[in-house]
């Protein structure tokens, strides 16, 4: 069989996947997703020679297939930044978006070799995650406008969702390093004349600017009723952390929405599809005592575990690094290791983020300053 | 008795009992068995999360340090006399006297064990009144109070509170002549701002420690193997999180032990020592990060570039060569092993990534090597294994024990 024809014959299959989920909420059994992921994973090893040669460290081979999804060697995200990690020749990407490089400043490429893949996951959780409700919605973007930055992975969700979901009032305020908050309080203003629901799509940080603004000239907003924020992206490499609570605390204040409108979500470049909050949060008793928890939750052709320093499996409730396997990377890896932290809930993961001062002591060691000096 | 003890009690004290005093209490917290050491060797386990043998190798290596000759020795050294800490000496000309500052707090933030300890012992020998600003497992205060069933002029002298690293704005430092600090530049920066306008200030800020292995040693295996027993033990104690220790390794091409085959080597010095000093409880932010680092050196490897040495758990991880604009990555049992070609190439790293050094091990006493160490910057030259064993009298942070905490007064009589 034809490499054109192995590819079209898993996209295709995935693609019943990820609609039959779409369309009747049909889910992808346990042995159904280890099988389809074996069998990408088989397919990634004849194509993607880096790939190949990591995987044949951990002994698996096109001839030594593990037999669960949660044997798949997971290549870790910073490896986009070392080699091209893609089952095709990249000259011929469909997609091709770029992590911002927050690590060590240089940036990794995700190369996708047709575009009907991810624009399908990416529609179908937002849409089961962000819009059950079907509302049509004015889309207000605090995130990189993709004529502007094509790469943009975040930029070209945005763009996909605001073109096939939105009201055609679409706004975008970013240009460049700068946020166009004016611009956007100028079409908050005219959505709340005009009684029009509006998605406030943005990173933490650039949320926290428009609350800054807000506070500074004392705005405040009653956003027409169905108005959702959809919140992404942490404080990665940002000076000024908010506490999430607190953040959220602040956005249902200034603007109007009520907390479980507030939706995170948690996606990465490396990565095809997206998980999303949980709403609303649940009780969950894995870690010994029930408490409040709002767990992230992905599309059944995404699945998280939680890992140890040896890449297994931790028990349900113990803190450890992420680990996701997405089948709709069928061009690139299926399997990608991060830093995130979390813990397995019930229902998905609780995502704990990245411990950025993590505790190195010393006699006056402090990595994170050393490593800030050295850039 | 004690109860009638006043500030600065100690000026009336002969500094050669000061010093017996000091060395007394050290030789009892030395016996492991010594009730206030075992109760602080659990806290110190419990708040660094380090395993209990490397708890007691830190104390061990503290409080054997400080004896009567060491502690005189040094003073010797650095003032040129010990009675002169006193009262004025007629050995000096003009005569003088090492009279040390009234009162000296010392702040201990993000540190391993013990750091503060050999300051204050000193600051005490100087006779200044000292508080010091110690982590939560109170091994300071347990010592003081050791020290004050030595001498009770110590129980006002010498004082310890519990500093929490949340309460970083709340020290109130306007009654101090001299602060020492330990910690991030920005902790520094802002206890700095809490000083008197007249004190005296020193910081000890974040530094590294690095080791290089010259083509001498690497003809002849029993050698190497040697150098990688202890750059094994100058990687893993202390998880690696104190300023000396190895945070990266230079070896040189073109010996009979390639720098693959020495990285090998000291992966088995490392799961030996690692006997001898199991690792502690790491956080699962170091954990994750140690685990990426290692999968990411896998797939390089895998690429063509490199090699890394590791186990399951990853209990060390040895990186050979890494990309060289990537900084060391600072990580529990971490080690980067950078081949290179000369010294020069080693500094060129160095430079290229600001580090500022504390200590550098080297395989031997070559003039470049030492001119390389010198040139880098770093505080301390030594031999591989005595990294993260200083001598008592070792200039930390290239500054003297004793000698900036007395006010030299002289007599033109």
């Amino acid at each position: 069989m034809s490499y054109a024809t192995q590819s079209r014959a898993l996209d295709d299959e995935l693609l019943s996947v990820i609609r039959a989920w779409h369309d009747h909420g049909t889910i992808l059994s346990e042995a159904g997703f280890t099988d389809l992921a074996t069998r990408s994973l088989a397919y990634q090893l004849r194509h993607n020679q880096p790939y190949a040669r990591y995987c044949a460290g951990f002994g698996i081979t096109a001839h030594a297939l593990p037999e669960s999804w949660e044997q798949i060697p997971a290549v870790p995200a910073a490896a986009y930044k070392e080699a091209v990690l893609a089952t095709f020749d990249p000259a011929h990407a469909a997609l091709h978006f770029q992590t911002s490089g927050t690590t060590q400043g240089i940036g990794g490429s995700h190369y996708m070799e047709t575009a009907e893949l991810y624009d399908a996951a990416l529609l179908a959780g937002f849409d089961a995650f962000m819009l059950a409700d079907g509302m049509r919605l004015s889309y207000l973007n605090l995130v990189p406008n993709p004529h502007d930055r094509p790469n943009s992975s975040l930029g070209y969700m945005m763009g996909r969702v605001s073109a096939l979901r939105g009201d055609s009032q679409t706004g975008w305020y970013v240009r460049g390093e700068e946020l166009l908050i004016e611009a956007l309080v100028i079409d908050l203003r005219a959505a709340c004349t005009d009684r029009r629901p509006v998605c406030i799509a943005g990173t933490a940080f650039a949320l926290v600017d428009v609350l800054d603004y807000l506070a500074l000239h004392d705005l405040q907003f009653e956003l027409p009723s169905g108005s959702r924020i959809m919140e992404t992206g942490g404080f990665k490499g940002r000076s000024r952390v908010v506490e999430r609570g607190a953040l959220y605390d602040a956005l249902k204040r200034r603007l109007g929405v009520p907390d479980k409108a507030i939706v995170a979500e948690y996606g990465m470049t490396e990565l095809t599809s997206q998980y999303y909050d949980m709403r609303p949060s649940t009780t969950d008793s894995s870690a010994g005592e029930s408490i409040r928890v709002t767990s992230k939750v992905g599309p059944p052709w995404l699945r998280a575990r939680v890992v140890d320093a040896s890449g297994e499996t931790v028990p349900r409730g113990t803190v450890g690094a992420l680990v996701h396997v997405d089948l709709a990377n069928r061009s690139s890896c299926i399997a990608i290791a991060t830093e995130d932290l979390g813990y397995e809930t019930d229902d998905g993961f609780v995502l704990l983020g990245r411990e950025e001062g993590a505790a190195l002591r010393g006699c006056s060691l402090d990595a994170e300053e050393l490593v800030a000096r050295s850039r | 008795m004690t109860q009638a003890l006043k500030a600065h009690s100690l000026r009336a004290v002969p500094v050669r009992a000061i010093v017996r005093a000091l060395s007394d209490a050290a030789a009892r917290w030395s016996d492991a068995d010594f009730p206030p050491r075992v109760r602080a060797t659990d806290a110190i386990a419990a708040r660094t999360g380090y395993s209990i043998p490397v708890v007691e190798y830190a104390l061990d290596r503290l409080f054997f340090s400080i004896t009567e000759e060491a502690l005189l020795a040094t003073i010797q050294d650095e003032l040129g006399g010990i009675d002169l800490l006193d009262d004025f000496s007629k050995a000096s000309r003009p005569r003088g006297y090492a009279r040390g500052f009234d009162r000296i707090c010392l702040i201990s933030s993000r540190t391993t064990i013990g750091v503060a300890l050999v300051p204050a012992v000193f600051a005490l020998c100087a006779k200044s009144d000292v508080l010091v600003k110690d982590r939560e497992d109170g091994l300071i205060a347990a010592f003081f109070a050791t020290l004050t069933d030595e001498l009770e002029q110590f129980a006002v002298s010498a004082s310890a509170q519990q500093w929490e690293s949340a309460h970083t704005g709340a020290h109130d430092l306007s009654g101090f002549d001299l602060v020492v600090a330990f910690g991030k530049d920005a902790t520094l920066d802002r206890i700095r701002e809490q000083c008197s306008p007249h004190a005296r200030f020193i910081g000890y800020g974040s530094r590294a420690s690095a080791g290089y292995v010259a083509i001498d040693h690497l003809d002849d295996e029993r050698r190497a193997r040697a150098i990688g027993d202890g750059a094994a033990r100058d990687l893993l104690l202390y998880d690696s999180e104190g300023c000396l220790s190895l945070h990266v390794l230079f070896i040189e091409r073109g010996g009979k032990i390639g720098p693959l085959d020495f990285a090998a080597l000291l992966s088995e010095s490392a799961k030996r020592a690692t006997i001898e000093f199991p690792l502690g409880a790491r956080s699962p932010a170091g954990t994750a990060k140690t685990g990426s680092y290692r999968n990411l050196a896998a797939f390089r490897s895998t690429a063509g570039r490199g090699a890394v040495f590791s186990d399951a758990e990853c209990s060390h991880v040895i990186a050979l060569d890494p990309p060289l604009d990537e900084p060391p990555p600072f990580l529990p049992r971490v080690a980067p092993v950078i081949p290179v070609d000369t010294p020069a190439d080693a500094l060129a790293y160095l430079r290229r990534h600001s580090l500022a050094l504390e200590g550098f091990a080297l395989s031997d006493e070559r003039a470049d090597l030492i001119s390389m160490a010198v040139d880098a910057g770093a505080s301390r030259i030594t031999t591989f294994g005595q990294l993260q064993n200083p001598p008592l009298a070792s200039k930390h942070g290239g500054r003297p024990r004793i000698a900036e905490f007395i006010q030299w007064i002289d007599w033109d009589a």
